[in-house]
């Protein structure tokens, strides 16, 4: 399977490489931004679907 | 501060609900007519109107802008207030946006069965509705921003960032693929030719499933399961990793709708190698979907609308991991231009947009009428047909795909193409296509009760049109928080959240697309290669106005099996005049490049009035009418002018004196047909169209004959 990219790329590598590099460093770049953000940061960011601050009682919504 | 009361907008959505249901009918039916077509031609009822070329457009136009696009709607407006704590926007732009996305879809339910098309796949609609879409698509921009901009919530939560890359990407993708030339009211040519055409249009078709199909579909997917489930999502940090990489890897990957094509090598291989990474952030997503519901399988066993969620998940799952796959150069041989692919988009459309869209509606609307829904057991009944009309849709046509891909390759003990008649490996998978009809008949069943049980829980319910909500204003500064990053930053920013999305997607855009479009090396001309004479031109149009292209490919790839069976495989160089490429994307019928010289005028005359006349069992509906229609020859100057404008190397003054050209060459035609006792009018549609199918390819057979001679 690899054996097409080294085949039919002579001379045109930079174009993969110059591109699976640019992946490389914004995935890296993401990643650690990631490891970074905050716990507390994250539990709110994940709550937020959960809390409409709709008037009404839930009750009569249930289905 | 005091808290603030605001109403959210249920009316809007309830609109996009409707309309989602009501266009789902009927481009599923219109789906299913095709399907039928395919095995009894006779269903086009005799139409020109209704015939298959002209009506699967209208079916994929459907489903995917009609169906599909309202539920994003639907989707976005319900969970886009709720996620920002504010009501949308403007009440007079949503109404603009409903109206206007409506007015557009009845657009294309008028023009494509008229034969109103550029031909570009998903983008088939001419240039005045490609203006109203980008009109439309900035009203739902200015909405969806002024919302954001009012929002009582700081930080945007990642189903929104979702929404946002879909806006800017898909503004790109549609305006980038209709840089068109405009010759008529409803006429227009692409202003890129062949190879350059069709990278651009498959950078566009493929984005479209990512970020029509897609992205919005993973938004409400972070905004509804969590709803559903009463949970969170699984890992918020994993939903991060998912958009940011998702977004930057699907963009390069259109070139895989192109191997062994004219395209150049280095970019088949790039559109490959990102299609394999592909998988990682797809299945990163619906893992974090399917993880959402661990601690809840009991409910899911309980919970049609989770049932529905699960089989949608999976869906996905199956299809992008099947997408690698197929892009893989090897597999990709045999499966492309096969049913392979017809079931590979099908597992995504019917299970992933499908079974989403109706989890959400389930959900949503007896919430927005708050009433219960009116019959549990229809709904299961809705989850059992539908997931069975993917089974009986899917398997067959992967066995479909296989019997021909595979028959197509065969070559016997003399070396000799095993089934040379094409005709052969169709008649041996029509019974999978009747399977087929039954699979999509039956998920369309399914929809027909779930609007029953939709309308039913409507009416027994009452529609909140504005639900009262209340929620803190936003503090006017902001207070910096210790450990600050700046991604934290770009989730209360949304322009530079756009901004960043829009070059992120922009990098594999231009390390694509640039190359093939400026650098002239990378398509080598061809002496021999001339321009379309003006009655080829003509017949080239109605080549496109009928659809031939969704039955029929325009490439021959460089393998022993097609040359054998078409002739020459194809040179990039052929195609320098070709203003919109016509390659197509599948082979109902057989490829058509090397057509020309292949029968006589006679044969292509017969085969077109009953192409059972010539080839029996065909599948291929009767084009009867183009004998009797007469050709427009008023159009031939304004042609050759838009042509030579593109390009195309018509001499200065030739629109003037084109049409005489024209008769001469359509009298030859109409003479030739005579002699084998065919009395046609030099004037009518079926001359144009043959001097057309003659013209195929010729030029390198020409070429070829001048080496040989030497």
């Amino acid at each position: 399977m690899f054996k097409q990219f080294t085949e039919h790329i002579t001379g045109t590598q930079q174009y993969l490489l110059f591109s699976l590099s640019i992946f490389m460093v914004f995935f890296i770049v993401v990643s650690v931004l990631l490891i970074r953000l905050k716990k507390q940061h994250v539990e709110h960011m994940s709550g937020m679907p959960l809390n409409d601050n709709t008037l009404e009682t839930e009750k009569n919504m249930q289905p | 501060m005091q808290p603030e009361k605001f109403y959210y907008d249920n009316k809007i959505v309830r609109n996009f609900g409707i309309a989602t249901v009501i266009w789902g009918i009927i481009g599923m039916t219109v789906g299913l007519i095709v399907a039928i077509q395919l095995f009894h031609p006779a269903a086009n009822m005799g139409n020109q109107y209704t015939t298959f070329g002209r009506i699967r457009p209208l079916h994929t136009n459907a489903v995917i802008f009609a169906f599909v696009g309202n539920a994003i709607f639907m989707g976005v407006y319900y969970s886009l207030q709720r996620l920002l704590k504010t009501r949308m926007f403007s009440d007079i732009l949503s109404s603009i946006h409903f109206w206007g996305w409506q007015l557009i879809i009845v657009s294309a339910v008028i023009t494509l069965p008229l034969g109103l098309t550029t031909s570009h796949e998903y983008a088939e609609l001419e240039w005045p509705i490609d203006i109203a879409i980008t009109l439309i698509w900035v009203v739902f921009g200015i909405n969806m921003f002024g919302t954001i901009f009012k929002r009582r919530e700081r930080h945007l939560y990642v189903a929104i960032w979702f929404y946002i890359a879909t806006f800017v990407t898909i503004a790109v993708l549609h305006i980038v693929n209709s840089f068109e030339l405009p010759i008529s009211a409803f006429k227009s040519y692409y202003v890129y030719a062949g190879v350059q055409d069709a990278l651009v249009q498959w950078w566009y078709g493929h984005n479209a499933v990512a970020f029509f199909l897609t992205t919005p579909y993973l938004g409400m997917m972070y905004y509804f399961l969590p709803k559903m489930a009463n949970r969170p999502i699984y890992s918020y940090k994993l939903s991060i990793l998912h958009f940011w990489a998702l977004i930057f890897i699907y963009i390069w990957a259109g070139p895989h709708h192109l191997l062994y094509t004219t395209l150049p090598e280095w970019a088949q291989s790039l559109g490959v190698a990102f299609s394999v990474m592909l998988i990682a952030p797809s299945w990163g997503g619906m893992i974090n979907g399917l993880l959402t519901l661990r601690g809840a399988w009991d409910k899911v066993r309980d919970d049609v609308v989770l049932k529905f969620m699960v089989v949608g998940l999976t869906a996905y799952g199956m299809a992008t991991f099947e997408g690698p796959l197929l892009s893989l150069k090897q597999v990709n041989a045999i499966g492309h231009f096969t049913d392979w692919i017809i079931a590979h988009v099908h597992v995504g459309a019917l299970g992933w947009n499908g079974f989403l869209t109706f989890a959400i509606l389930y959900w949503l609307i007896p919430r927005i009428y708050k009433t219960e829904l009116y019959s549990k057991k229809m709904a299961a009944f809705h989850f059992w047909i539908g997931t069975l009309g993917i089974l009986f849709y899917a398997v067959p046509m992967y066995w479909s795909g296989f019997t021909q891909g595979l028959m197509l390759k065969e070559f016997n003990v003399e070396g000799m193409l095993k089934y040379p008649n094409f005709l052969e490996t169709t008649m041996r998978i029509l019974p999978m296509h009747v399977m087929r009809s039954i699979g999509g008949g039956m998920y369309l069943l399914g929809v027909i009760v779930m609007a029953y049980n939709l309308c039913r829980t409507a009416l027994r319910g009452k529609l909140v049109a504005n639900e009262a909500a209340e929620a803190m204003p936003l503090e006017p500064v902001y207070v910096k928080q210790t450990g600050d990053h700046w991604h934290r930053l770009l989730e209360r920013k949304p322009i530079q959240l756009m901004i960043v999305s829009l070059l992120v997607i922009l990098v594999g855009t231009f390390v694509e697309l640039m190359p093939t479009l400026t650098i002239s090396s990378n398509i080598p001309t061809i002496a021999s290669v001339k321009p379309y004479t003006p009655l080829e031109l003509q017949g080239r149009d109605i080549y496109i106005r009928e659809g031939c292209v969704n039955c029929h490919s325009q490439t021959v790839r460089p393998f022993r099996s097609e040359t054998e069976r078409y002739g020459e495989y194809s040179k990039a160089g052929e195609f320098v005049y070709d203003h919109p490429f016509l390659w197509g994307s599948k082979r109902t019928g057989p490829d058509l490049q090397r057509e020309g010289g292949k029968y006589g005028n006679a044969w292509h005359y017969n085969h077109l009035m009953d192409p059972r006349l010539m080839s029996p069992g065909s599948i291929m509906p009767n084009y009867d009418w183009l004998l009797n229609q007469t050709l427009d020859t008023t159009t031939t100057a304004s042609k050759i002018n838009a042509m030579r404008s593109l390009g195309v190397p018509y001499a200065i003054g030739y629109d003037k004196i084109a049409n005489r050209d024209l008769d001469k060459q359509a009298k030859a035609i109409a003479d030739n047909l005579g002699k084998d006792h065919i009395k046609v009018k030099s004037d009518k549609e079926i001359v144009a169209i043959i001097a057309y199918l003659q013209r195929l390819g010729t030029d390198i057979k020409a070429n070829k004959t001048v080496s040989s001679n030497k």
